[in-house]
């Protein structure tokens, strides 16, 4: 009988909906778009538009570039000449590729000086670090988090403490890895990592950008002060969540008897719009350009627009250490964490944060 | 977390078949796979066939999906002991120096398990293992798997528990999160049903290897034989004896 009531359970997600007003002194929003660190996918979705303005497009076309290296010795990350020319100089975000979060070794640079290294037990005994066992491991501890603080360390040089990392690094436990780089520069240099890593085989990639118009679509009805909804009036924050949700897998939210694969409705109250415009970007993209992303968006209503509201959806790398700021992230059986605003027409938004089974409440 | 593991493939007399398998292993995400030679112990002296070398099944090895590292091929030995007379799964569980113990699907068990030799076997180290694929292919099989399983986790309560296929064609292996959501069914907890695929698969393959060291610490490695040429090797051994 206990298990019968235990397969009735659906894995544990939470989903966080507050409200306010991009105006605020105490918004939070910039706060939380910046600590949110490696995102992955960024869709934009304006009803009744059908051609993006140009400061949009633009903005859109110039998410990148992102870096890809094979085989970089992560020595290569704490070296002083590293942190003196990246990570102090701008925010400087890399990510391990191709390596699952609940199987293998993960490293992540966060761009406030913070080296993470999620470590399986093995390799933690092996390196010699010191760490703390990961919240997620279940009976037997199986996964250790390493942190390293790259700004703490590069004040004191040739201490004890970075001696041994680096030789820990270098000599006892050489870890190499395939990184995604991005970095965000401060001043006006150019971008030099590409002849900084010249001697592995570093790629430059463009976020990838597919676009497209939406037509005749049945969107919920939203009242901007009314997060729970309200009868026959507006739909509630979570149904929109559901919606958006169809709306990206390109699911048909019409429950049309003959269809195999969606029984989804919209919600109700609901009005069809005659078109709607889809933007998402894939890639490694940098919180500050998300940033200048959304402010953009706020400006869609400067002049008035026939739409209600816009939609601005992000969502993390599904294998990566933290969250938002240094929560820590893992992959049960799905590992998304993912954020969206709604921005209505009067500058009010709402905030939609979501997480899976191992993580965190966002914050 | 480990990485996922496939521990039961079974060795079939075709390689391409085998292969195959392999390949599908690979491609579904599991980093380590052992082929199984299953032996019936009914004689005394009993040929046990060579195990396939992995050499020669793959020139190159296939590389895990999702991630840049190729796939890990380990051989397994199962004996099956009909004789209850001779060995029956007390004794298993608490005298043989073994690594997992199967429990049978393909009927109903005839015995209960006790708690006393399950908690003993919990505390050497012993895996029990799972199979799928038999359920896969026949429903009265289904209800056996499931039966059974219930039975062991009332006992066992989901410790050092191991889910495999015992598959003989590339059809039936299923993906290793599926593989997690079985274990669900089959009574446990979440946490514990993923590590039935990485964890505890980790667990066995090191009580094995642990088999040939003592107590798990010390282990000897084969030295190269030195050639002809290299005399001045030899006069520094005899040195370090006489002074140890």
């Amino acid at each position: 009988m206990a298990t019968l009531r235990g397969l009735r359970e659906t894995p544990r997600h939470l989903l966080v909906c507050e409200k306010s007003n991009f105006g605020h002194d105490k918004s939070r929003h910039r706060h939380l778009v910046e600590t949110h660190y490696h995102n992955y996918k960024v869709s934009f979705l304006i009803p009744e538009c059908g051609i993006l303005s140009k400061e949009l497009k633009n903005l859109v076309m110039e998410t990148g570039p992102y870096y890809f290296v094979k085989n970089l010795p992560l020595y290569e990350l704490i070296t002083h000449e590293f942190i003196n020319t990246f990570v102090k100089k701008g925010s400087c975000y890399a990510l391990t590729y191709n390596t699952n979060i609940d199987e293998d070794n993960t490293v992540a640079l966060l761009p406030n000086g913070k080296l993470i290294l999620s470590l399986d037990k093995d390799t933690y005994e092996e390196t010699g670090l010191q760490g703390r066992p990961s919240q997620y491991s279940g009976r037997k501890i199986m996964k250790f988090i390493v942190s390293i603080d790259l700004m703490d360390l590069s004040f004191i040089m040739d201490s004890k403490k970075y001696e041994r990392i680096s030789w820990s690094l270098k000599e006892k436990k050489p870890l190499k890895f395939d990184f995604l780089l991005a970095w965000h520069q401060t001043g006006t240099e150019e971008s030099v990592m590409m002849s900084y890593f010249s001697k592995y085989q570093i790629q430059e990639q463009q976020p990838k950008v597919a676009v497209s118009t939406l037509r005749d679509l049945q969107c919920p009805v939203l009242q901007s002060g009314e997060l729970r909804g309200e009868a026959e009036a507006s739909c509630s924050a979570p149904e929109l969540f559901d919606w958006l949700g169809a709306v990206f897998c390109g699911v048909d939210p019409n429950n049309e008897p003959n269809n195999f694969i969606s029984t989804y409705c919209c919600p109700q109250p609901s009005t069809v719009v005659e078109k709607a415009y889809l933007c998402t970007v894939t890639g490694f993209i940098v919180a500050e350009k998300i940033c200048i992303l959304l402010e953009q968006l706020c400006h869609y209503f400067d002049e008035p627009k026939l739409a209600p509201w816009v939609t601005l959806s992000v969502q993390g790398f599904a294998d990566s250490p933290v969250s938002w700021r240094e929560s820590e992230h893992g992959f049960q059986k799905g590992g998304e964490h993912l954020y969206t605003f709604v921005i209505f027409n009067n500058l009010d938004y709402w905030l939609q944060m979501a997480v899976g089974a191992n993580d965190d409440c966002p914050p | 977390m480990a990485v996922f593991a496939d521990l039961d493939l079974r060795a079939g007399s075709d390689l391409k078949v085998l292969r195959g398998m392999v390949e599908t292993a690979a491609h579904l995400g599991y980093s380590v796979v052992a082929i199984n030679h299953v032996v019936d112990f009914k004689e005394k002296k009993q040929e046990i066939e060579k195990p396939v070398v992995v050499s020669e099944l793959f020139t190159t090895l296939p590389i895990v999906q999702g991630k840049s590292r190729p796939i890990k091929i380990l051989t397994r030995l199962t004996i099956i002991v009909t004789d209850p007379s001779h060995c029956n799964v007390l004794v298993a569980c608490t005298h043989l120096d073994v690594d997992l113990v199967c429990i049978t699907v393909t009927e109903k068990l005839p015995f209960y398990f006790k708690r006393p030799p399950v908690n003993v076997a919990i505390d050497r180290g012993l895996g029990f293992e799972l199979v799928y694929s038999p359920a896969i292919k026949d429903s009265t099989m289904r209800r056996y798997t499931i039966s059974n399983a219930l039975n062991l986790m009332q006992i066992c309560k989901g410790k050092n528990v191991i889910i495999s296929s015992a598959a003989e064609r590339p059809l039936e292996i299923r993906g290793p999160y599926d593989v997690a959501n079985l274990g669900l069914l089959f009574g446990l907890s979440e946490v514990d049903a993923k590590a039935a695929v990485s964890t505890n698969c980790r667990a066995a393959l090191l009580h094995g290897e642990t088999r040939k060291t003592a107590f798990g610490i010390v282990s000897t490695v084969k030295k190269p034989r030195p050639s002809e040429g290299d005399d001045d090797s030899l006069p520094a051994c005899k040195k370090a004896k006489c002074e140890g």
